[in-house]
């Protein structure tokens, strides 16, 4: 029973934090058809946003949010500069990952101009700690658990549901046809990298809560949500949120049974022969398109 | 006044031109036809005038107003609506979705309700299949699709590009017949077509589009026989 | 795949062989004379440095530029060759100059295994699972720490030898010249392959995917071909570098140095070889020059890196032609 709970209990923290990172990579691959390599970078710059409004004094209530903001912001003008001036170029895809690397490595370096390699921690969302069944776990991680699932839930609701939702998906099915009935699609390319930068942000104040915080701290994740979309498949952003969890129960599982260690080789392991069998990924269908 | 006028656009790709300085003009009553050989010109034109391409000289009035350096989007928010080649446009948006999305201008959506009413009036097989993904749908449905959608937009100038192509006979001319519902019902119509009878019927004024550049001009009274517009197309 | 690239410079065969011939030979007489000018053992440091990386760049414009195949696991074929080197000298007991060769044939032998999960993928998803592959060797090697050492890596590899020449002594000069001695390898194997019937096909697969298998180019064998040839002198490099520096870590699978070898590729311009050799030289030594702005360099770096890729749709090679078609007058056609 205590092999099952705990688990099943890290199991639906890490799919947490992997489908918050995972969701904002498919939404920018879905509309605009590149990969943000400096997405665990927005990610860091949260965390860091957060504990400076935070030691500013603001109660995080405040701090959060506007740490939040500012990231969507960030994710906007990184947009705008290093990858809306390339659209339209044919090796568009290599070019993106190049710049939005260098952009990643500008904003890490500037991270640790400014505030130091000294690492630095966030107050949890909910101090304290609980016993589930025999298993220790801190409040925070439960809130984590909580709010994933709500957060993922308005923005789904917010695709499929309001005006400016539609117009995200109908951009990432065809541009040319999306100017033709009036959207802004320089706008709209600018939203879905500010969604996803503020997404980023989330994930970034759940796990400086838990974990001292790096200008690196980026990195992992990154890598961890670039994996998730590749299981769960790029051309929508409910694939890559079940991939997610069940990807966080499989290394849950493995590091059980498996140790720490063994964990992410045997991933890896998994995610290539997943995808020799299924080149695009378990939960997909053909095209791109959001929800 | 003419509602679109041409003046001497040249464009393309890269350094491709495709259009070279086309000038011409369609009325506020009747509508106008664009024919000619594929790959010279007709939907490069059709980009132009929308938006979606910047010419490299001349310019386009839409009533009267110059609109040649606006965006896709402003130019929609005038009521100069263009229908793409091919009903591929939103695969997997419901047909709801893209009625929704064509009343996205704020010049469209006081009208939504009235015009999506007009949407099912002239096209009720749609109403069926209101939630589904337009990927489901057949052919001519998505053509139902994609110009009803152009519908919601609030026309007041609707451009249609090969709307029936690759539609079987019947379905062909039940489209037909609705492309001419939607004239009659007071919007003057851009359409390109490679069913020439269709266009006849259809148009009032008929531009032949050859090497990207007008060829010949058919203005609106001058009777004109079918044998002549084939010559015209093998002729030269 | 996208068609990157369908630039002339692509297709084999635009400049003569002798032409070539004669342009590499005093390029390489230039390089051979550096020590001559640069004397002390710093310079010459970064020149090997530079050298290495114009390798790893080079043979990755050959999958990448030529093949337009979004290897991003070619580091890992860098970090295979130093841990083969390490290991085959360092536990196997094996001659450093066999163990040289070895390591390349490893990477190589690596590189087929690569290529089956890639074969039916295509673009991003090629992308995605040779980064996987990355990170996969990255952390077989952490995890087996008892003969990799770890995240502590490899310490005291033995290094080459010329007979009982101090290799470290006269400003590494020995060093320079086996470096210099591999690129000119490496860049004469790469310059052969893309100008002969392989390199065309592999050309032709990029561009015309469809087109190329109906003629007859075999898809899978081309892809392992391409992947293949752009590993040996990949690991051969890893060799030298843990030749040269001593120790292995895995540092060589980390995103940041990834990030420099693919900027040099890019900044070069794909589908030239002499273009990420170029770029390698002008990154290196420009990253070296800015030594003195301390931590603002990577971002200095980063901002030039993107303004290039702004400015310069096809990289350095395309800065040079347009300012030699400015200079001329002689109209090189933009791409």
């Amino acid at each position: 029973m205590g092999a099952l709970a705990e688990i099943l209990f890290g199991g639906l923290f890490q799919g947490s934090l992997y489908a918050m990172m995972a969701v904002g990579l498919a939404l920018v691959w879905t509309t605009i058809g590149v990969f943000n390599f400096s997405h665990g970078v927005f990610m860091m710059l949260g965390a860091y946003l957060a504990w400076q409004l935070v030691a500013f004094g603001l109660h995080p209530a405040i701090a959060f949010p506007l740490a939040i903001l500012a990231t969507a912001g960030v994710g906007w003008l990184l947009q705008a500069t290093v990858v809306r001036p390339l659209i339209g170029r044919a090796n568009l895809v290599l070019v993106v990952v190049i710049t939005t690397l260098a952009a990643g490595s500008l904003i890490e370096n500037g991270v640790l101009t400014i505030w130091g390699p000294r690492s630095k921690q966030l107050p949890p969302l909910l101090a304290g700690n609980t016993m589930i069944g025999s298993i220790g776990v801190s409040l925070h991680q439960i809130a984590i658990i909580v709010v994933t699932p709500l957060i993922l839930w308005a923005l789904w609701m917010f695709l499929t549901r309001t005006r400016i939702g539609l117009a995200l998906r109908a951009v990432a099915q065809n541009e040319d046809a999306s100017q033709l009935v009036g959207l802004n699609v320089t706008a709209l390319y600018g939203l879905a990298f500010a969604i996803a930068a503020a997404l980023a942000c989330i994930a970034g104040i759940f796990m400086g809560g838990y974990r001292f915080m790096s200008p690196v701290m980026g990195a992992d994740p990154l890598l961890k949500a670039l994996i998730v979309v590749v299981f769960g498949g790029i051309s929508s952003i409910s694939g890559p949120i079940f991939a997610a969890y069940l990807i966080g129960f499989f290394e849950a599982a493995c590091s059980y049974y498996f140790g720490l260690y063994w964990t992410p080789a045997l991933l890896f392991a998994v995610l290539i022969l997943t995808l020799m069998v299924r080149p695009e990924g378990i939960f997909t269908s053909r095209g791109r398109g959001l929800a | 006044m003419p509602i679109l006028s041409v003046e001497g656009v040249t464009a393309g790709y890269g350094r491709v031109t495709v259009l070279n300085d086309v000038s011409l003009e369609a009325g506020r009553h009747g509508n106008v036809g664009f024919f000619g050989p594929n790959g010279h010109g007709k939907t490069t034109l059709l980009r132009v005038i929308s938006g979606l391409l910047k010419p490299r000289s001349g310019r386009i009035f839409f009533d009267g107003e110059d609109i040649t350096a606006r965006s896709a989007r402003a130019i929609v928010g005038t009521g100069l609506i263009h229908v793409p080649q091919g009903n591929r446009l939103f695969p997997d948006l419901t047909i709801a979705d893209c009625m929704a999305l064509g009343a996205y201008s704020a010049r469209a959506r006081p009208h939504e309700a009235e015009n999506r009413e007009k949407v099912i009036e002239l096209f009720p097989k749609l109403a069926e299949r209101w939630r589904q993904r337009v990927r489901t749908l057949s052919g001519g449905e998505r053509q139902m699709v994609s110009i009803g959608t152009a519908l919601m937009s609030h026309p007041r100038l609707l451009i249609l590009d090969e709307p029936t192509l690759g539609l079987a006979p019947k379905i062909k001319d039940e489209l037909c017949a609705s492309v001419l519902d939607i004239s009659k019902g007071g919007v003057p119509l851009i359409v390109v077509e490679q069913d020439i009878e269709f266009l006849l019927e259809l148009s009032s004024q008929l531009y032949l589009i050859n090497h990207g550049t007008v060829a010949t001009e058919i203005k609106p009274g001058e009777s004109i026989a079918h044998s002549e517009i084939m010559s015209m197309y093998f002729g030269h | 795949m996208t068609d990157m690239n369908k630039r002339v410079s692509g297709a084999p065969g635009r400049t003569s062989w002798q032409r070539e011939a004669v342009g590499f030979v005093l390029g390489l007489a230039v390089l051979a004379m550096l020590p001559l000018v640069f004397t002390d053992s710093y310079s010459r440091h970064i020149l090997i440095m530079a050298f290495i990386y114009a390798m790893v760049a080079s043979n990755w414009d050959l999958s990448l530029g030529y093949g337009g195949v979004f290897n991003f696991g070619h580091l890992a074929l860098f970090g295979i060759g130093v841990y083969a080197y390490a290991l085959l000298t360092k536990l196997a007991g094996m001659d450093p100059w066999v163990a040289l060769v070895a390591s390349g044939v490893v990477a190589t032998l690596a590189a087929v295994i690569v290529t089956i999960p890639i074969l039916r993928l295509k673009g991003i998803y090629i992308i995605l699972v040779t980064f996987g592959f990355a990170q996969l060797v990255m952390q077989i090697i952490i995890s087996q720490s008892d003969i990799t050492g770890g995240t502590q890596g490899i310490v005291r590899i033995p290094g080459l030898y010329i007979f009982d020449h101090n290799m470290v002594r006269d400003g590494k000069i020995g060093y320079f010249g086996i470096a210099l001695t591999l690129l000119a390898l490496s860049t004469i194997f790469l310059r052969v392959l893309v100008r002969s019937r392989i390199g065309a096909s592999i050309v032709a697969l990029r561009d015309n995917e469809e087109y190329a298998i109906s003629r007859g180019v075999s898809l899978v064998r081309q892809r392992m071909i391409t992947l293949a040839a752009s590993a040996f002198f990949t690991g051969v490099a890893g060799a030298f570098y843990a030749a040269y520096q001593r120790n292995a870590s895995i540092d060589v699978f980390g995103m940041s140095l990834a990030t420099i070898v693919l900027s040099m590729v890019l900044l070069g311009g794909t589908g030239t070889i002499y273009g990420a050799v170029i770029a390698s030289f002008v990154l290196t030594v420009f990253a070296e020059a800015m030594a003195d702005f301390g931590a603002w360099r990577p971002m200095i770096t980063a901002v030039l890196i993107i303004l290039v890729m702004l400015v310069y749709p096809s990289g350095l090679v395309g800065m040079i032609q347009a300012a030699w078609g400015g200079l001329g007058g002689r109209l090189r056609r933009p791409t």
